[in-house]
C-alpha cells in the first residue's frame, strides 16, 4: 500500500515504511475497570475532603493565586478605594466593615511578604485610576524592596483566556472543597516534612497556613491560629527564624552591623513619589497606614528601622496623609496571636477604628495642600 | 524553567473543552460537519493562549497548501524548487523571526563587537509562540514530501486545515506525518468503547506522568539545583541533574501519551514518541526511542537529503554533525542547545567509529554487557543534560565540575526531602525502561490482572485530584 496523503491515488515514489499509525487497544474489561477507578477515587477523595474539614479547612476558603489577585486588579478603574501593602493591611483588614463604616469597599490588592512599591507604580501607570490608594507600610519590606509574590505583576501582563477560565472553574471546586488548598498538597507537606538533616544544613523554616480568603481577597488569619497553641508557637518560631536568618551580619569584631546608607532611602522615597505624583495628578491621592505587631517584631522594626529615618521621611517628603498604631490609643492593645497580625474579631474592631481616623486625616492633607497651592 | 502561558492539558479548562469536544464529535451529525468542529476546536484550544497567533496557524496552512498544489502541478524542475524554498522560507521565516530573532541580534552584536563596531541591538519584546517548531515542521514535511515525490497533495483543504492544527499534538507533538494523519480525516472516526476507555487511561497515565511524578516527585530537586548560584556538593549537582533527566522525560512523555489517549478518545491514531529512552544500549538506540517524530523527522527530511550515509565515510560524520546541531538549536535559540546537540552527534559518530572499527565479540550479547552500555549510555546522556537545562556556558561548566567534585568551595542546596523522591523515581523510572525496553505498554497492559489495573488507575487518579493540578506549563512548550 503506497503512502499518500491522497485517498484517491497511490503516490508517486515512496522510499519508506509504511506510516499508516495503528493503536491496538488491550483486551481488557474496560468500562467496568474505569467505573471502578473512577468510584474508588470519589471514595478515597471524601475520605480526603473529611480529613482536610477535621483538620480546620473550610470550603470557600480561596486559593490566594495570581490569577484571584488579577480578577481584583480588573477592578480596579475611577474613583476606586485599593489597598496594597503586604501581609499586615491584608488580613487585618476588614472590608466588610470599611464598607460599612464609609460606604465603599476597597479592593484588596495587598500581598504577603511584598513591598507595595512595584504596585504603586502599577496603579500610577493606569491612566484609567484615580481613586485612593491605601499603603500597608512594613517599613522593612518597603525599604528592603523584599517582593515575595513577584509572579503576580508578571501573571497580569501575560493572563491567557484559559487561565482566566481556569480561576472561574477553580474557584466553582474551593467553593465545594476543602482540601484544595496550598498547604494541603502532598507536595508541599512533604516539603515541610522535618528529616534528619545532612551535615552543616540548617532546618528548613517556611511560613505555615495563615490565612483564610474570601472570594474577593477580604482575608482574616486562620482560626487555628487562635485555636491550637502548638500551631500558633510554630508560627511564631517562624517568625523569629526568618529575622534571624535575615538579619544583616555582625561586622568581623560583633558590631552592629552599620545601619542602611541614606541612598538606599532616598532612592525609595523618591520612588512612591514619582507614582503617588502620577496618582494625585490624575485628581487621586494615596495615604499610608501602619498595623500593630509586637514580639520579636518590636525590636527588629522599631530599632532596625527607626521611624525618624524611615516612617517620618516616608509621610513628611512625599506630603501624604498617615496614621500609624503608635500614635492612637484607639489603636493599641489589640490581640495579635503570632505577632505580626490580628485575630479576626480583632480584625474587625481595628478596622472600625482605623478608617475614621484614616479618613480624617486624608481630609485635613487634602485641605493644607489646598491651602499651600 | 519560566511559567509559559498556560493552554494545558492539565488544567481544568482543558476538561471542560474535552468533554465538549468529546460530545460533539458523539453526535450524529455529518463527518464533514464534526471535522469542522474539530477544526474550530483546535482554534480555540490554541487561541485559549494567546488569540492572535492563530493567524500564524493560517499563514502556515494556507502557504503550504497552495505551494503544494503548485510543485505537484509542474513539472519544470526549477519552478518546483521556487515553490519549494517559498514554503520554507515561509515557516522558517515565521521561526526564525519569533524564536530566533534576538538570538541572531545578540550574535550579530557580539560579532561586531569583536571586530571592534559598537553595535546596540533593539530591545526584542517578541513573544514566542507556544509549539511554534512543532507546527512549523509538521507543515513543512507535507510541502516536502509532495516536493520529494513521496506523496500527492491532499484534495481537501479542510483536512489539511485540520492535519497542521489538530488539537491533541498542535503545541508538543508528536510532529506528525501527512501520510499518518490526513489519510484517517477521509474517513468518519468515532472511538469505539475500549478505544475511548483506553484512551481516558492514557491521559491518566500522561497526566500522573506530569503532574506528581515531573512536577511534584523530580522539579523540587532540579529546580534548586539549576536555580543556584556557584558550586554545588557532588551529591546536590548528581541529584539536580539526574532529577532533570526524569523530570524532562516524564513531563514531554506525559505530554506526548496525553495527547495520543486525546486523540485515541475521538478514534485517530497517533504514533508513539518514546519507547523507554533510558534503556537505550548507544546512542542511535537512543534516538530511535526518544522524541521519536523529531529525530525520524531529522533523519527524512535533514540527514537524507543532505547526503546521509551514501556519501563516504567522511561525509556520515559531517551529515550526523550537522543534523544534530540543528536538532539542538531547534529545541532553543541558545547556544548551550546547539552544544547539547553537538554532544550527541559526537556520541552518534563516536558509536559509529567503534561499530566500523571493532570486530563483534561474542560477549557483546550477554546481559551484562548491554546492562553496562545502558549505563553508560544515560551517563552520558545526563551530561548532555547539563547543557540543556544550564541558563549559561558558566552555570554549565560549574555543575560539570560540581558533579565530579573539582568545584571550589561546594555548598549543599538541597534535603533529604528531594534527594529521597529523587533517588526512588529515577530508580525506579530507568529499572522500568529496563524491564519494558522491548515489550509495548499495550502488551503490558494486556497481561496485567485486571484488578491491578483498576488499583493503579485508581492510585493515578486520586493522586491527581490531591496535588490540585500542576505548577507549570509543560515544558515542550516553550519550544
Amino acid at each position: 500500500m503506497p503512502s499518500s496523503t491522497s485517498n484517491s491515488k497511490p503516490s508517486l515514489a515512496r522510499p519508506f515504511d509504511d506510516e499508516i499509525v495503528r493503536r491496538p487497544v488491550p483486551t481488557r474489561p474496560w468500562k467496568g475497570l474505569a467505573l471502578t477507578a473512577l468510584a474508588a477515587t470519589i471514595v478515597l477523595t471524601f475520605g480526603w475532603e473529611l480529613y482536610w474539614r477535621a483538620h480546620d479547612h473550610i470550603p470557600g476558603d480561596f486559593k490566594n493565586t495570581p490569577a484571584l489577585w488579577a480578577q481584583e486588579r480588573r477592578k480596579v478603574e475611577g474613583d476606586a478605594t485599593v489597598l496594597i501593602g503586604s501581609s499586615r493591611i491584608f488580613f487585618d483588614t476588614d472590608l466588610d466593615v470599611w464598607e460599612e463604616a464609609i460606604g465603599v469597599r476597597p479592593i484588596q490588592l495587598a500581598l504577603e511578604g511584598t513591598s507595595p512599591e512595584p504596585f504603586l507604580a502599577n496603579l500610577a501607570a493606569d491612566e484609567g485610576f484615580r481613586g485612593t490608594v491605601i499603603v500597608g507600610v512594613a517599613v522593612p519590606l518597603l525599604f528592603t524592596g523584599y517582593v515575595y509574590r513577584d509572579d503576580v505583576l508578571k501573571y497580569v501582563g501575560t493572563e491567557s483566556p484559559s487561565q482566566r477560565i481556569d480561576n472561574v472553574l477553580s474557584m466553582q471546586l474551593e467553593k465545594v472543597f476543602a482540601f484544595l488548598d496550598e498547604q494541603t498538597r502532598p507536595k508541599r507537606m512533604w516539603f515541610l516534612t522535618a528529616l534528619p538533616l545532612r551535615k552543616g544544613m540548617e532546618q528548613r523554616v517556611d511560613v505555615r497556613k495563615l490565612e483564610v480568603l474570601k472570594a474577593d481577597r477580604n482575608t482574616e488569619i486562620w482560626s487555628r491560629l487562635m485555636e491550637d497553641e502548638a500551631y500558633r508557637d510554630l508560627a511564631k518560631y517562624v517568625w523569629a527564624e526568618f529575622l534571624r536568618r535575615q538579619a544583616p551580619p555582625p561586622g568581623p569584631n560583633g558590631e552592629p552591623p552599620p545601619p542602611m546608607p541614606d541612598e538606599a532611602i532616598n532612592a525609595v522615597i523618591l520612588n512612591m513619589k514619582a507614582s503617588i505624583n502620577k496618582i494625585r495628578a490624575r485628581g487621586g491621592d494615596v495615604a499610608f497606614v501602619r498595623m500593630p505587631y509586637e514580639g520579636v517584631y518590636t525590636a527588629a522594626e522599631d530599632q532596625g528601622f527607626p521611624r525618624e529615618r524611615f516612617w517620618d521621611r516616608l509621610v513628611a517628603e512625599t506630603d501624604s496623609a498617615s496614621v500609624t498604631w503608635h500614635d492612637y490609643r484607639e489603636l493599641q492593645g489589640y490581640y495579635l496571636p503570632e505577632w505580626s497580625h490580628l485575630a479576626p474579631r480583632e480584625a474587625e474592631r481595628y478596622t472600625r477604628a482605623l478608617v475614621p481616623i484614616l479618613y480624617e486625616q486624608i481630609e485635613k492633607k487634602e485641605a493644607e495642600r489646598g491651602a499651600n497651592e | 524553567m519560566g511559567e509559559s502561558r498556560r493552554v494545558l492539558f492539565n488544567s481544568l479548562t482543558f476538561v471542560v473543552f474535552f468533554a465538549i469536544v468529546v460530545a460533539l464529535h458523539s453526535a450524529p451529525l455529518p463527518w464533514r460537519v464534526k471535522k469542522f468542529n474539530l477544526l474550530i476546536a483546535s482554534y480555540l484550544f490554541y487561541a485559549a493562549w494567546n488569540p492572535p497567533f492563530v493567524i500564524l496557524l493560517w499563514i502556515s496552512t494556507a502557504v503550504d497548501w497552495q505551494v503544494a498544489r503548485w510543485i505537484h502541478r509542474s513539472t519544470d524542475a526549477g519552478r518546483r524548487r521556487f515553490f519549494l524554498i517559498l514554503s520554507m522560507a515561509t515557516n522558517l521565516g515565521i521561526l526564525g523571526y519569533f524564536k530566533y530573532g534576538e538570538f541572531l541580534l545578540q550574535n550579530f552584536s557580539t560579532l561586531m563587537e569583536s571586530i571592534g563596531i559598537t553595535y546596540q541591538a533593539p530591545e526584542w519584546n517578541i513573544i514566542l509562540p507556544i509549539g511554534i517548531s512543532f507546527y512549523t515542521f509538521q507543515t513543512m514535511a507535507y510541502s516536502l514530501d509532495v516536493y520529494l515525490k513521496r506523496s500527492e497533495p491532499t484534495k481537501s483543504l479542510l483536512d489539511f486545515s485540520l492535519f497542521v492544527t489538530f488539537f491533541p499534538q498542535l503545541v508538543a507533538g508528536p510532529i506528525v506525518r501527512p501520510t499518518q494523519l490526513i489519510p484517517q480525516f477521509a474517513e468518519p472516526k468515532t472511538a469505539t468503547a475500549p478505544q475511548f476507555y483506553w484512551g481516558l487511561g492514557l491521559i491518566t497515565i500522561g497526566l500522573f506522568e506530569k503532574i506528581v511524578l515531573a512536577d511534584s516527585l523530580l522539579a523540587p530537586a532540579a529546580d534548586a539545583v539549576f536555580g543556584a548560584n556557584g558550586s554545588l556538593a557532588a551529591l546536590d549537582a548528581w541529584t539536580g541533574v539526574l532529577a532533570f533527566s526524569g523530570q524532562i522525560f516524564f513531563d514531554f512523555s506525559g505530554y506526548s501519551t496525553i495527547a495520543i489517549g486525546t486523540a485515541l478518545c475521538l478514534g485517530f491514531a497517533l504514533p508513539n514518541n518514546f519507547l523507554y529512552p533510558y534503556a537505550a544500549i548507544g546512542f542511535s538506540d537512543f534516538w530511535r526511542r526518544w522524541h521519536i517524530s523529531l529525530s525520524t523527522w531529522l533523519r527524512d527530511y535533514l540527514y537524507i537529503p543532505i547526503g546521509g550515509n551514501k556519501k563516504g565515510s567522511a561525509r556520515t560524520y559531517v551529515n550526523l554533525m550537522i543534523t544534530m546541531l540543528l536538532g539542538g538549536l531547534w529545541h532553543g535559540a541558545s547556544w548551550t542547545f546547539v552544544v547539547w546537540g553537538g554532544l550527541h552527534g559526537l556520541y552518534l559518530g563516536a558509536e559509529r567509529l567503534l561499530r566500523e572499527n571493532v570486530p563483534a565479540q561474542e560477549w557483546f550479547k550477554s546481559l551484562w554487557f548491554k546492562i553496562a552500555m545502558g549505563l553508560v549510555t544515560y551517563f552520558l546522556v545526563n551530561i548532555t543534560w547539563v547543557f540543556f537545562r544550564s541558563q549559561s556556558f558558566d552555570q554549565a561548566k560549574t555543575m560539570l565540575g560540581s558533579m565530579f567534585g573539582l568545584a571550589p568551595e561546594p555548598q549543599k542546596v538541597i534535603y533529604l526531602n528531594e534527594i529521597i523522591p529523587t533517588v526512588i523515581v529515577i530508580g525506579a523510572m530507568v529499572t522500568t525502561h529496563w524491564l519494558l525496553r522491548l515489550r509495548s505498554m499495550e502488551d503490558v497492559i494486556a497481561v496485567t490482572p485486571k484488578w491491578l489495573i483498576g488499583v493503579i488507575w485508581a492510585i493515578m487518579l486520586f493522586s491527581l485530584v490531591i496535588t490540585q493540578g500542576s505548577d507549570s506549563a509543560f515544558i515542550y512548550f516553550q519550544f
